[in-house]
């Protein structure tokens, strides 16, 4: 059977039955030549903002792209004359009473209106009328984690709608009528759920930001670069969006298998783990009470002493350490020295969560039980978790986590090594500190809790002295090999 | 004069009890309707040629033949169908509703049954406007009456067949008088146009196949049963059956409803309601409803029936006739209307909102002295950018009022323009409202 074909400047395309124009357009790829402001491809439709209209070639009147059904044999002008006069004359309207304070705007730079004005827009006001003003919500606290500015609104209840169909929480809606219309939340400034960030994400203009992010940093230095949530054993899919190897949020990304459009604002905000000025990026060895910044050298010289005097070593693995790192770990660590070594896994997040079958959903959307990313990318390893009551008796304990992982209660062993991601009173514990990568920092592969395996990449630069696994792993060879391994052959010291 | 149909016992003491009803032949229609088929009603009313009297003038058999026979839902159980009588009477200037839901509620119970009959309806509703309170009570009385006496509930008049009718009260907003702002209205939701397609007939209260017709439209059809189709067919013009209601409002001796053929013309309709008020000059009719544009004095010669009236650049809409004087100021009408629509606009739609808003303060600009040649010539634009781009026809409504009076009464604009103030009004007059431009405020 053959799929329907519909023509969008002359150029034809097929599309699947059902689809609307706007769909159909989105999968021939040219869905960004229809502007639009209400659509939004995870959200039902409107069709109020009037911007995506297009010309049908037979239809009497320009027709919405969002809304219309695509037809077999359809012929579809998006930038014709007539459309564009149509999107010129909606940009007028919606720019009578915008405030056009761009400059103090934290949307500008990806904001729709501003894009869209540069296309379509008068240039010019014609309007010679006092703008309306909503003096009390000119900044107005929405929720806690959202700020709304009513004055830039342009009414595409985009964020009614998510708070309707997504999140269901049916917390926002659109008060008076009209010209007056005004989102309020019904939780009155309170916290209203948990995926509050998608709403500033879905604002196609500056009226709702996001606190964390807002006036951080202007969207035009940031780059955004495409990795993994590593925030649950979800794996979402997101944006980092970084200046300098600093990032200084996340995004949500696109990715139907997964996460669809949206994140948690739990994950949303978890950058922070690794942009922490508490997070430990030297190595630390402890002498007395206090851990004290060493060489890599000094630090994986005393390291291996104390694992060539135990007897038996128990190495951790986090949870949240990347398939690979767990495999290279397993397979040559414990090579390094004679003692027996015990590989476990170790998770604790969310009261207690050791294995996968431990995991379930918090709620309908996205969250879930387990904080890490990959407990069952390590179970397919073969790993068992760490029980403290059965396995019990080593002299030395390396505990290998990225961040996400807790740490188990007790102490595990008399000397125990911390490598990763820590901050400084979690560092307290450990004899000695060899600092890690975090998921922003290294490549590698998470499988999520449907058992979909995802591959990323690094986002940004390791700070400090933080080393990937292999690097550690090759400094411990030529230490372990040669007794009196000098200076220059542990390349780690310079990292 | 001509035959009435709806109002013949106006103004009868006690026209509004069942006993009175039942002692002019009311409730025979019904018995006659249900010993026909259903299509055989439908294809009566479709020969009466009776047509919308809600503003749109759809005809109205069309409609009823549109309901899906035997709808499904997605797993193949039957749906049921409603039907919605719409009494919101939100068109400035048309009173006509009020005054048959008053006097004759029964009519309307009765048109509801057949119709419901017709389109094969388990349930009615009836959604009125939240103002009309005593309307309310009487037509909840008058189901009470007819349930009681069988007409309504588990078995019609003895058959197989269910139907129950349902009052609901609007919020008073002028937007739930289009009729799928008013199924979303009746949902409980926001009174709120939806996308077409999907129409009423496939998908509308509650998700279910619906029917919408004007209180008028439904009291016209126990008269279309009893009297059959050709009687009431012949009373109106080729394409439109029966008479009609006329509201007449404004500068007119004898203000009222009137119940005329419907192909009258406007000065007879005129003369009939006593002539311009105190003998003066008639300067501008509005008439059918306030978004309909406006008919200059010269241009009055016309039929009101639905063709005559779209012929002549304007609409028949939902009968209000509105009669202007020449001791009005039209740009002073014009900016009040606006104001009107500002505030009745949904807001959902770019330009209907914020097109809507523009218009008003300029008309209000203006008429203040405060307005400029530019201005003038730039409100045909804006018009332009608002119809015909919108969801619903609201958009076009505001056009309707701001566009008919630019162009047919631009010199009084100009002269606005020229002199800074209003011509009708005395220099330094004091507005009894200062504008205000805060949302937040009251208008």
């Amino acid at each position: 059977m053959t799929k329907p074909k519909i023509t969008f400047d002359g150029q034809t395309f097929e599309f699947e039955p059902g689809d609307t124009i706007m769909r159909a357009a989105e999968r021939a790829h040219i869905d960004q030549g229809i502007p639009r402001f209400c659509y939004h491809p995870g959200l039902p439709i409107a069709g109020t903002c009037r911007m995506c209209t297009v010309e049908v070639e037979k239809a009497p009147k320009l027709m919405t792209a969002c809304s219309t059904p695509a037809a077999d044999g359809m012929v579809v002008h998006t930038q014709s004359d007539k459309v564009r006069k149509s999107r010129a004359g909606v940009m007028e309207f919606l720019l009578v009473n915008h405030p056009l304070d761009c400059p103090v705007c934290d949307q500008a730079g990806e904001c729709s209106l501003q894009n869209y004005n540069y296309e379509y827009g008068p240039g010019t006001s014609r309007f010679r009328d006092d703008k309306r003003i909503w003096s009390e919500a000119t900044t107005k606290r929405l929720s806690d984690k959202l700020t709304l500015n009513m004055n830039r609104c342009v009414h595409c209840e985009r964020c009614v709608r998510f708070t309707e169909d997504i999140s269901k929480s049916n917390e926002l809606l659109m008060e008076n009528r009209g010209w007056k219309k005004e989102l309020v939340s019904v939780a009155d400034q309170k916290s209203f759920d948990e995926y509050q960030g998608n709403i500033a994400d879905i604002c196609p203009v500056g009226a709702i930001t996001f606190n964390d992010f807002r006036f951080k940093k202007r969207v035009w230095f940031l780059k955004a670069r495409k990795t993994l949530c590593d925030g649950c054993s979800k794996g979402c899919s997101i944006f980092a969006d970084e200046e300098k190897h600093v990032v200084y949020r996340y995004r949500a990304r696109r990715n139907d298998q997964v996460n669809g459009h949206w994140i948690c604002d739990e994950g949303r905000v978890s950058y922070k783990t690794y942009m922490n000025p508490e997070r430990v990026i030297q190595p630390l060895l402890k002498t007395g009470a206090e851990g004290v910044a060493c060489s890599w050298q000094t630090v994986l010289s005393w390291s291996l002493a104390e694992a060539r005097k135990a007897k038996r070593v128990l190495l951790l693995l986090g949870t949240d350490a990347t398939s690979e790192e767990a495999a290279t770990l397993m397979q040559i660590l414990p090579s390094y020295w004679q003692a027996e070594t015990q590989i476990r896994l170790w998770n604790g997040t969310g009261e207690g969560v050791q294995r996968s079958s431990d995991d379930a959903g918090l709620d309908k959307l996205l969250r879930r039980r387990d904080k890490t990313p990959n407990t069952k990318g390590l179970e397919m390893l073969g790993l068992k978790p760490f029980d403290p009551a059965q396995d019990q008796g080593f002299d030395l304990a390396i505990y290998y986590r990225s961040g996400r992982a807790t740490l188990p209660a007790a102490p595990c062993a008399s000397v125990e090594i911390g490598w990763g991601v820590f901050d400084r009173s979690e560092a307290q514990r450990f004899a000695a500190v060899w600092p890690g990568q975090g998921v922003l920092e290294k490549a590698g592969s998470y499988t999520n809790c449907d058992g979909l395996t995802q591959s990323f990449d690094a986002a940004v630069a390791s700070h400090g002295g933080c080393a990937p696994v292999k690097k550690v792993l090759d400094a411990l060879k030529v230490l372990s090999t040669s007794a009196s391994a000098s200076h220059e052959e542990v390349a780690l010291g310079s990292v | 004069m001509t035959k009435k149909l709806l109002t013949r016992y106006n103004n009868t003491p006690g026209s509004h009890t069942l006993a009175f009803y039942q002692s002019v032949n009311g409730y025979q229609a019904l018995e006659k309707a249900l010993a026909m088929t259903p299509d055989a009603v439908i294809d009566e009313v479709k020969k009466s040629n009776l047509r919308g009297r809600g503003g749109a003038g759809f005809p109205t058999g069309m409609k009823w033949s549109f309901m899906p026979k035997a709808p499904v839902d997605a797993e193949g159980k039957p749906k049921p169908k409603f039907l919605v009588c719409n009494a919101d009477e939100g068109e400035p200037g048309t009173f006509k509703d009020r005054l048959l839901m008053t006097q004759h509620p029964h009519q309307l119970v009765e048109g509801m049954i057949i119709a419901g009959h017709a389109i094969g309806a388990t349930r009615g509703y009836i959604y009125i406007r939240g103002e009309f309170v005593h309307e309310t009570r009487r037509v909840e009385a008058a189901i009470e009456e007819a349930r009681a006496a069988g007409f309504l509930g588990a078995k019609v008049m003895g058959k197989e067949w269910s139907f129950d009718l349902c009052v609901y009260r609007g919020a008073g907003a002028y937007i739930c008088g289009e009729e799928t702002a008013l199924l979303n209205s009746l949902e409980g939701k926001r009174g709120e146009p939806r996308l077409k397609p999907p129409f009423p007939a496939q998908v509308g209260a509650f998700g279910m196949p619906t029917c919408v017709n004007n209180v008028e439209t439904f009291c016209s059809v126990p008269t279309i049963i009893a009297g059959g189709a050709e009687a009431f067919a012949s009373l109106g013009t080729e394409r439109s059956g029966g008479t009609r209601l006329f509201c007449v409002s404004g500068h007119i001796e004898k203000p009222g409803v009137y119940e005329l053929p419907i192909n009258i013309t406007l000065p007879e309709l005129i003369a009939h309601c006593g002539g311009v008020l105190g003998g003066r000059k008639l300067k501008a009719v509005i008439p059918g409803g306030a978004s309909a544009p406006m008919l200059r004095a010269d241009e009055i010669e016309v039929a009101m029936d639905f063709d005559s009236l779209a012929k002549a650049g304007t609409m028949a809409g939902s009968g209000g006739v509105i009669i202007i004087d020449e001791t009005a100021c039209i740009v002073e009408v014009a900016a009040r209307l606006l104001k009107f629509y500002e505030h009745e606009s949904c807001g959902q739609c770019s330009q209907c909102r914020e097109g809507s808003h523009w218009l008003a303060r300029m008309f209000d600009r203006i008429e203040r002295g405060g307005g400029t040649e530019d201005d003038l010539n730039m409100i045909a634009e804006i018009c332009s950018n608002m119809a015909g781009q919108t969801i619903c026809a609201f958009a076009d409504a505001v056009t309707g009022p701001a566009l008919s009076t630019i162009r047919k009464f631009r010199s009084e604009f100009e002269e606005h323009v020229r002199l800074g103030r209003c011509p009708c009004k005395h220099e330094g007059h004091a507005y009894p409202h200062s504008q205000i431009h805060h949302a937040s405020a009251r208008l």
